[in-house]
């Protein structure tokens, strides 16, 4: 096999690189190995959320491009402002193809709410989080009703109502909690503990009973303005179910993500995947990479679990394989590697200083900045110390950023994802 | 003794993403999912059998929950050897004959056309749906007349004049239901200056270890595994395949569930697409005229599972004049002897029913499949013949020596 590009690590990252590599005509191949960590995120996507004393960061282009930038050291800093902007855009572009349309604060953060009630800064969000009229009702500060399906285990609506009462930005609203039935949830009787929010999308996707659910919506909300639901109305068909739903139902309505699998996130995924096969990508799915050989800081081909000794050959390739929870990066007891080329890590030897005392210390843990070294153009080190000119990383696998502290993991994701891809393409035309 | 080969459930982070992309879960509840059929239950299961829950009777093994879990848990071999060791065989006559691929297939080209005329009579339908619990709605393939290996041994073209060969595993299907996809595997790879070797085979298995028959199942591997090590011969040899299933089989399963050596052909067998692709490489490609076909392709869940579904695109893709429609990958619902069975017939049909309105959606003459019984599933639930990739190629080939 014979590639422009081929990336290893199906998650955001390597699908904004590997779409933009192909809609510019490269023959470009994703190698995946499981479900990328899409599957568990908010699918909102963070620019920059924090200063470094947890105040917020209201207006993060800026704020990178003033404060972050100049550090040096953060991938922001090695795309420059402007790869971040059109990276972004990029994005929202793809995204809106495949008819899932994120919405942004005029380049201002807006606020998402958690699964457990708390509140944090955002930059893109779906239909369901973030637009205008979500906006506007905002600021009428009336009431707002939590809703649950009874039997759904993965959300708390009075876990969350109460938090955010304690949240100033909430102060003035009325917040309600309650429960509504599912028609359909007598067919789970046999196995309830597997009834996830994937069943309850599919139910919503197919329409059929969407007067019912919007009746007992309305009933149940006591004249609320919002009506906060947890996040699974349809999957793919969520633009118009979200609108017959709203019309319905003539209320806000506002999606908060679950425990996971999230359909906030799969729908991301969804549209990627679908976006990128619609261009002639070859997306290898439920294969890991084992290794591949450098000769000469040029990475020649790469092997894999299903192909044997069939080696996969590729001008350029993109190591998108993710942090820890992906196996981009993995800890032995006493160092931290980059397992597919054992590329050169940066990481503290000291076990004792990878992560903070507390598990959710408002610094977060040193662990989520360790990752793989590379110069400003994403190109890392082997072994022996050579710049491996043909290889990018992007992503959760880079060092010297954290992405829950900083709240930027998905900016970070998509413009490194972009910055790679356009140097893979100019190298391509050269 | 608690058996440690497969400790791959202790990875498991319980995310639920492979019930999420698990057809069955989809289409029912009885099915709890792999993620609890799976690595839940199992680490109860390895303590007391007891513990078994046999709702993992559900499970199709169609490998999904595989490709899907981020953490490399081997769900649906878990679930099929706890199948095989604690559900109590029912032995059934249905699941006896659907599982002796060989001794039904033998017996049924012996009189095909008596064969394939009964089989649809009204009255012999409502007995098997009734009786057998073979669901009077399925359709079956029809059965050839003699072996393809009886024709390989007899009136195969010579061979000898071909210095590369390749052995092929024709498999059940091409060997009593479907000559002529052998045939053109030969035409084609004589084509490309390759001879073809067939040996005496058995059953790869599959369908065995899908009716819980483990140990006709291993007997037929060991004989396999032999036969073909020995017929592999000269260096560079490899061995083809062009049932998807049949190559899964010998790659992995016969290692991975039957625990049986098979490091002598592992790294030989080929689905019959990779090894055309590594011959298209190297430029060895056969001359070709346009088919001027219109045609969508639907990719198998075992090929998806082993990474063999880029090659069969690529080598479709070299085809002249061949419009291609690449279908969202899905499970068709069939997954072997599965849809042949009564009470998993309605689910089998649910799952495919979203693949079906695609094909029908895509505006093409004909489907391209590489699997035999996804072939099964698609001509009986959609108007369009179905086509393996091999025989596209043959048209090609055969339109240039017009």
């Amino acid at each position: 096999m014979n590639y422009d590009c081929l990336i290893i690590g199906g998650g955001i990252s390597g699908l904004t690189c590997g779409i933009k590599c192909v809609s510019e005509g490269l023959r470009c191949g994703i190698l995946s190995s499981g479900m990328s960590a899409l599957h568990f995120s908010s699918g909102s996507i963070d620019l920059y959320g924090y200063h470094t004393n947890r105040k917020i960061v209201y207006q993060p282009l800026d704020y990178i491009e003033r404060l972050i930038i100049p550090e040096g050291r953060h991938p922001y800093s090695k795309c420059g402002i402007d790869m971040i902007r059109e990276g972004i855009s990029f994005f929202s572009e793809t995204l809106e193809k495949e008819g899932l349309v994120l919405y942004h604060n005029n380049d201002y953060n807006h606020f998402h709410v958690s699964t457990m009630g708390t509140v944090k800064p955002t930059y893109l969000s779906q239909r369901s989080v973030f637009n205008d009229s979500i906006k506007e009702g905002f600021k009428k500060r009336s009431k707002i009703a939590i809703l649950n399906f009874s039997g759904f285990r993965d959300f708390y609506p009075e876990l969350a109502a109460e938090n955010l009462r304690k949240n100033s930005l909430f102060s003035l609203f009325d917040i309600i909690t309650g429960e509504i039935e599912l028609p359909l949830f007598r067919r789970t009787e046999k196995n309830p503990h597997e009834f996830r929010s994937m069943d309850i999308a599919r139910i919503f996707d197919s329409e059929k009973y969407l007067p019912g659910i919007a009746n007992q919506i309305v009933n149940a909300s006591g004249g609320a303005l919002f009506v906060g639901l947890p996040a699974f109305i349809g999957i793919n068909n969520f633009t118009r179910i979200y609108q017959r739903l709203s019309e319905l139902t003539g209320m806000l309505i506002y999606e908060i993500p679950t425990l996971p699998p999230s359909i906030l996130g799969m729908r991301i995924d969804d549209a990627l995947k679908s976006r990128f096969a619609a261009l002639g990508g070859e997306f290898i799915a439920g294969d890991t990479v084992n290794g591949g050989e450098i000769v000469n800081g040029v990475l020649d081909h790469i092997h894999t679990e299903n192909h044997g000794s069939t080696r996969l050959r590729s001008k350029f390739f993109v190591l998108s394989s993710g942090s820890f929870f992906s196996r981009g990066l993995v800890s032995e007891f006493n160092m931290i590697r980059e397992p597919v080329f054992n590329l050169k890590v940066a990481a503290s030897e000291d076990r004792r200083e990878w992560y903070s005392p507390s598990f959710f210390q408002k610094e977060s843990h040193p662990f989520l900045e360790y990752g793989v070294v590379t110069n400003n153009t994403l190109n890392p080190e082997d072994t022996q110390g050579a710049t491996v000119e043909n290889l990018f990383c992007t992503g959760a696998i880079l060092p010297h950023y954290n992405p829950i502290r900083e709240g930027c993991g998905g900016g970070v994701a998509i413009s490194t994802g972009y910055f790679a891809a356009k140097k893979i393409i100019e190298g391509c035309r050269s | 003794m608690i058996n440690l080969e497969n400790i791959s459930f202790d990875h498991c982070i319980k995310c639920t993403v492979c019930t999420i992309y698990c057809p069955v879960a989809r289409e029912t509840h009885l099915f709890p999912g792999p993620k609890q059929s799976g690595p839940d239950t199992e680490r109860l299961r390895i303590k007391d059998p007891y513990l078994v829950d046999d709702s993992l009777k559900y499970c199709s093994n169609c490998k999904r929950c595989e490709i899907a879990c981020p953490s490399g848990v081997k769900i649906a071999d878990l679930i099929q050897v706890a199948k095989f060791q604690h559900l109590k065989k029912k032995i059934r006559v249905r699941d006896f004959f659907m599982s002796r691929t060989d001794l039904v297939g033998r017996l049924a080209t012996f009189m095909s056309f008596l064969t394939n005329f009964v089989i649809n009579l009204l009255p012999v339908k409502f007995f098997m749906d009734v009786i057998l619990k073979i669901p009077f709605g399925r359709s079956f393939p029809k059965y050839a007349s003699g072996t393809f290996h009886g024709w390989a041994k007899k009136k195969m073209p010579d061979q000898s004049k071909f210095r590369t060969k390749a052995v092929y595993f024709h498999g059940c299907y091409v060997n009593y239901n479907n000559h002529q996809l052998g045939k053109d595997l030969v035409d084609v790879l004589n084509a490309m200056n390759i001879g073809v070797i067939t040996e005496n085979e058995k059953c790869c298995g599959v369908p065995l270890i899908a009716n819980g028959y483990i140990d006709k199942a291993k007997k037929n591997a060991a004989h396999n595994i032999q036969a073909l090590s020995r017929a592999l011969g000269e260096e560079g040899t490899r061995i083809v395949s062009t049932s998807s299933s049949c190559s899964y089989a010998l790659k992995y399963e016969y290692a991975n569930l039957l625990e049986l050596n098979n490091a002598t052909i592992y790294d030989k067998v080929d689905y019959i697409t990779k090894y055309l692709y590594s011959q298209f490489e190297t430029g060895n490609i056969p001359p070709m005229k346009p088919v001027n076909l219109r045609a969508a392709y639907h990719s198998p869940c075992h090929l998806e599972r082993m990474g063999g579904v880029i090659y069969t695109i690529n080598v479709l893709k070299e085809i002249p004049g061949l419009d291609l429609v690449i279908l969202h990958s899905e499970c068709c619902g069939i997954a072997g002897t599965y849809g042949f069975k009564k009470e998993y017939y309605e689910i089998s049909q649910s799952i495919g029913a979203n693949l079906f309105r695609n094909i029908e959606k895509a505006d093409v003459e004909v489907v391209i499949t590489d699997c035999e019984t996804c072939k099964m599933q698609i001509e009986m639930n959609t108007p369009y013949e179905v086509l393996h990739p091999v025989q596209v190629l043959a048209r090609a080939i055969k339109n240039n020596t017009r």
